[in-house]
């Protein structure tokens, strides 16, 4: 057993990255191998961009680079330089859910919740470019994330009904009843 | 995946429509209060808990099965600069204790000593500045191996040929042969006894989150604070205690309101605990540590049991049952992991939804070099009720009956409620019958046009896809009591003296007070992982007391604050919890009854509570909660506790059972289930096209939620039946260490379920709730097995094997075509 204290000795390269995070321009020092999602979640403080595999399975760690979905934990922090990144941090409007965290809600679409922000985002990318999906579209946008709780079904009510709340610009503080059953 | 149910069909959340009594929350569909900080990104998981001076733990793991640890050097490791500590077994021995084990006799260090016995198993620890310099560190630790033969093949394992625990000297831990009723007269009466035998593989529960620990050390009180994802925290703090050697009061393990997951599979997390308290008190910072995804397949201490059996039916020609026999071996993997086996449950099910009363069951337990077992959803049932199942189809084909009519023949009756089993557990009420014809409707529909129809069926055969259905019901055990768990550490000779006063069984706690502005504050006992027991309990205390849910809030209490529980497992929280929430607002009206006579002056009878406040009966006048706190100088009767003790406790239909030490579920939740499969034979893919279940756990306090418990389990049933495993070579390297290999169940894999509930009330539960946590994982993979079976019946194929996975089916295809 050793417990000498020798903390910053060591210096490991790093880069400087500019990139902009939920709309806020941001630039930081940071080592080549760290991960987009270490990144965003340790320097950032972004926790909830979750990793529950590091190797671009659950998806849980699931963000939006330039409008496009991507794994955090398979791209590195370097990679993300110059993109805007979206996580689900930025998507509640002054305290009111985004539609699609309000439909999640609403339909019991999460249970642990780990899963949670990776399919939310991954939703929001589906959205984004097919404001109508049917089931099988619904079935590929979500293919790349995990849920180990919920059985899926409650997600495709959620995405549906997202789609509606999008389609009819509804949102949660449009929405009088809303929050109505909430304890 | 073709059409679903629309939005609108999903879980009911009209209040009024469920319950007709608009003034009552339990019983709704309410919205969970958990959700909104999920997702908005404000939860709080143990992975997001290191504070800012901690440093971070990582482990070096054995790469062998079975190998003696020749000489560590650890000298590189702590020369890297950004290296605080690196930890053997030879540190860990001078200062603390072994860890407590499942079994008598088994000495288990935190870190291997001498001998590593499964591929990731911990033999050193270091700690550095951040995981990635952490994990650098790992690599300069040089272990020096002498490697052996490992045993792997569970049935194997018990010839001894290569041993696990030389100091143990045999690999079968733990043996019992138990006999109900005259098994053997029954198998010697019978006209037909069917014979045969099945695998169940090592699956497991996978949580999406890891598990995760920040300890630090106080040294001023030289005690210790632990936050961890440990499930079951104030019922298995004495696995870290005892093995840091302090007393309960001096380790608080705190769990993070929020946990990504578990099902079981936490619960032995308690080596990581310790491990980061030891490395906290050597370096006096913080030490967190994460497990990665490759640690918490290989060595993460959360496979569940893989199991071999050879089952016997006796049967007579006319298709009534008349015995069963389970011989089986389960293997324990490396080492016994305290407090769990999973041999004993299925003892509470053990005929499952049939009335059987000979019945013999004997069991192996055996150690192997394997990662250890925990527990996960169902604990030991799932594998039970599937070769149950199996064997039951078996008789059907050698009867050459409909096993239909076989299965319907045999099912207890629901004029046989309260049933007591062979094995001394008691089934409290529900109509099986009644649930089978129920889905077997379902199926008879889907022949009519639908997705059974004969055309459709031809069809689809000629293009080599075979489709089938066949309906099951199957019993899901709920709430656990405590006692027989450790009947493998008790001298069995002993258990036939045991009075009933012998039996000691854990309560449920809750506690609450009212606060000055006149909210409510509750605090749980346990922890939860996704299954929404702040929200039950909100919505419970709302109504005992009168308020609205948005009056209530609900947190937890750590390990030190909390008596030793059992907390969240084996489906007991909505019976524990409810019944709790009830005595709590008793209690607590009462208090306010009290207070308020004492502020007016006046004779408690003259006082009533109701509608969030006391009210004078005699005379106009009423005290609002907030009232009521402000005129409680002292706090004691606005804050109040209750223990719901364990349903069983108080019946007498239990009291064999409870002495005996035999499984005590008090509650019989139930569902028919009737998968639509269609197999491939040139591929060998099953898929599930559609779900049909008739479930029943009781009353359903939050029918969304009961949903949601539904579909989850039912998921992890189909990554059961057909595609999760933890498969291992011949020399003990495990196959599945990454979720490329371990193949959980995505969106494309789960079928359209179809759910239709029924409620039968428990006459043991307060609130006449049953569990409801594990269902769907008890009952999906055998009632997948049994439909596969009906669709590979033109094949004389069997899914006898757990899971069922292309290759498998195609290796039984091509035996039957080679024969
Ligand atoms: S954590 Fe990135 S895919 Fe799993
Ligand atoms: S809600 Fe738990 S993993 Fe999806």
């Amino acid at each position: 057993m050793s417990a000498d204290d020798t903390s910053g000795v060591i210096e490991y390269p790093t880069e400087e990255i500019s990139l902009s995070i939920n709309g806020e321009e941001v630039s930081a020092e940071v080592e080549p191998r760290h991960k987009l999602s270490d990144f965003l979640r340790d320097a950032r403080g972004l926790r909830g961009v979750r990793v529950g595999c590091e190797h671009g399975v659950c998806g849980a760690c699931t963000v939006l680079m330039d409008g496009r979905a991507v794994k955090s934990c398979l791209t590195y922090a370097v990679q993300a330089d110059g993109t805007e990144i979206e996580t689900v941090e930025g998507l509640a409007d002054d305290g009111a859910l985004h539609p699609i965290q309000e439909s999640f809600h609403e339909e019991h679409a999460l249970q642990c919740g780990f899963c949670t922000s990776g399919f939310v985002m991954a939703t929001k990318e589906l959205l984004d470019e097919n404001p109508d999906p049917d089931d099988d579209d619904i079935e590929t946008g979500l293919a790349d994330n995990v849920c180990r709780c919920t059985g899926y079904q409650n997600i495709y009510d959620a995405v549906h009904r997202a789609a509606d709340r999008l389609e009819t610009g509804e949102t949660d503080a449009d929405e009088t009843h809303a929050g109505e059953d909430d304890a | 995946m073709s059409s679903r149910p629309d939005a609108e069909t999903g879980p009911e959340s009209d209040p009024d429509a469920e319950t007709g009594d608009e003034a009552r929350f339990a019983g709704r569909g309410l919205n969970r209060v958990e959700d909104r900080r999920i997702l908005t990104g404000e939860a709080e998981y143990v992975h997001d808990e290191a504070p800012d001076d901690a440093l971070h733990m990582a482990l070096v793991r054995s790469m062998h099965a079975h190998a003696d640890i020749e000489s560590i050097d650890t000298e590189a490791a702590e020369n890297h600069p950004g290296c605080h500590l690196v930890l053997t077994a030879e540190d860990v021995k001078a200062d603390y204790n072994p860890m407590p084990t499942g079994l008598h006799g088994f000495e288990e260090w935190s870190l291997a000593d001498g001998k590593a016995r499964y591929v990731g198993e911990p033999v050193a620890a270091v700690v550095a500045d951040d995981r990635y310099v952490a994990e650098d560190v790992v690599d300069l630790v040089s272990v020096e191996y002498e490697t052996r033969e490992a045993v792997v093949d569970p049935r194997e394992a018990r010839e001894n040929e290569v041993v696990v625990h030389e100091d143990v000297g045999t690999n079968v831990g733990d043996h019992e042969e138990l006999s109900f009723g005259d098994p053997e007269e029954a198998f010697e009466e019978a006209d037909n006894v069917i014979e045969s035998s099945y695998s169940w593989g090592r699956i497991s529960g996978v949580p999406l989150e890891t598990a995760g620990v920040v300890a630090d050390y106080d040294r001023d009180a030289d005690a210790f604070d632990i936050d961890c994802n440990i499930q079951l925290h104030t019922l298995v703090d004495d696995t870290v205690y005892e093995t840091l050697g302090y007393d309960p009061d001096d380790v608080n393990l705190e769990v993070p309101p929020d946990v990504g997951g578990s099902f079981g599979t936490k619960i032995a997390l308690h080596r990581y605990c310790s491990l980061a308290a030891m490395a906290s008190k050597a370096v006096d910072r913080p030490v967190a540590f994460v497990e990665d995804r490759i640690e918490n397949l290989q060595g993460g201490d959360m496979h569940s049991t893989q199991r071999e059996y050879d089952v016997k039916l006796a049967v007579d020609d006319d298709g009534t049952f008349r015995g069963l026999d389970f011989w089986f071996v389960d293997d324990f993997g490396a080492w016994p992991r305290y407090p769990v086996n999973q041999v004993l449950k299925p003892l509470s099910v053990l005929t499952n939804a049939y009335d059987v009363q000979d019945a013999r069951y004997e069991y192996d337990l055996v150690l192997t070099n394997k990662t250890c077992q925990t527990a996960y959803r169902g604990f030991g049932v799932p594998a039970h009720l599937y070769a149950l199942e199996m064997v039951v189809d078996e008789a059907a084909a050698e009867l050459e009956m409909d096993p239909d009519e076989l299965r319907r023949r045999n099912l207890v009756e629901s004029d046989q409620m309260p049933y007591e089993l062979p094995s001394k557990n008691v089934y409290d009420s529900g109509d099986f019958p009644a649930a089978l014809a129920h889905v077997q409707e379902k199926i008879e529909d889907e022949r009519d046009g639908g997705l059974l129809d004969p055309e459709t069926v031809a069809e689809k055969r000629e293009e080599g896809k075979y489709r089938g259905a066949r309906p099951t019901v199957h019993i899901e055990p709920g709430v656990s009591g405590s006692d027989w768990t450790n009947r493998q550490r008790s001298d069995r000779d002993e258990l036939d003296e045991r009075d009933r006063e012998d039996v000691a069984e854990l309560p449920e706690h809750l506690r609450a007070e009212i606060r000055e502005d006149g909210t409510v504050r509750a605090y749980l006992a346990t922890d939860s992982s996704g299954q929404g027991h702040q929200t039950l309990v909100t919505q419970l205390l709302a109504d005992e007391l009168g308020v609205l849910p948005s009056d209530v809030d609900v947190s937890y209490l750590d390990s030190v604050e909390a008596p030793t529980e059992y907390g969240t497992a084996a489906s007991r929280m909505a019976v524990m919890l409810s019944g709790a929430a009830q005595g709590l607002g008793e209690t607590l009206a009462a208090n306010l009854e009290t207070l308020a006579a004492e502020v007016w002056d006046c004779d408690e009878a003259d006082v009533t509570y109701r509608d969030g406040g006391v009210h004078r009966v005699d005379a106009d006048g009423s005290l609002s909660l907030a009232e009521l706190a402000d005129a409680d100088d002292d706090g004691d009767l606005t804050r109040a506790s209750y223990d719901y003790e364990h349903p069983a406790t108080r019946l007498e239909e239990f009291d064999e059972a409870l002495a005996r030490k035999f499984p005590v579920y008090p509650t019989a939740a139930f569902a028919a289930n009737a998968p639509i499969v269609e197999v491939d034979a040139n591929t060998g893919e099953v898929e599930i096209l559609k779900l049909y279940s008739l479930r029943d756990c009781g009353t359903q306090l939050n029918p969304t939620i009961v949903e949601g418990q539904a579909h989850g389990g039912l998921a992890q049933g189909v990554g059961a039946a057909l595609q999760e495993e933890f498969g291992y070579d011949d020399s003990g390297q495990p196959q599945a260490i990454t979720l490329f290999d371990y193949r959980l169940p995505s969106i494309e894999n789960v079928p359209e379920m179809e759910l239709d509930h029924t409620e039968t009330p428990s006459p043991f539960t307060a609130t006449g709730a049953k569990g409801t946590g594990e269902g769907g994982m008890i009952d999906g993979p055998a009632s997948i097995a049994c439909s596969i079976n009906a669709a590979l019946e033109p094949l004389g194929v069997k899914a006898d094997r757990i899971p069922f996975t292309p290759n498998r089916v195609r290796e039984r295809i091509r035996e039957r075509e080679g024969e």
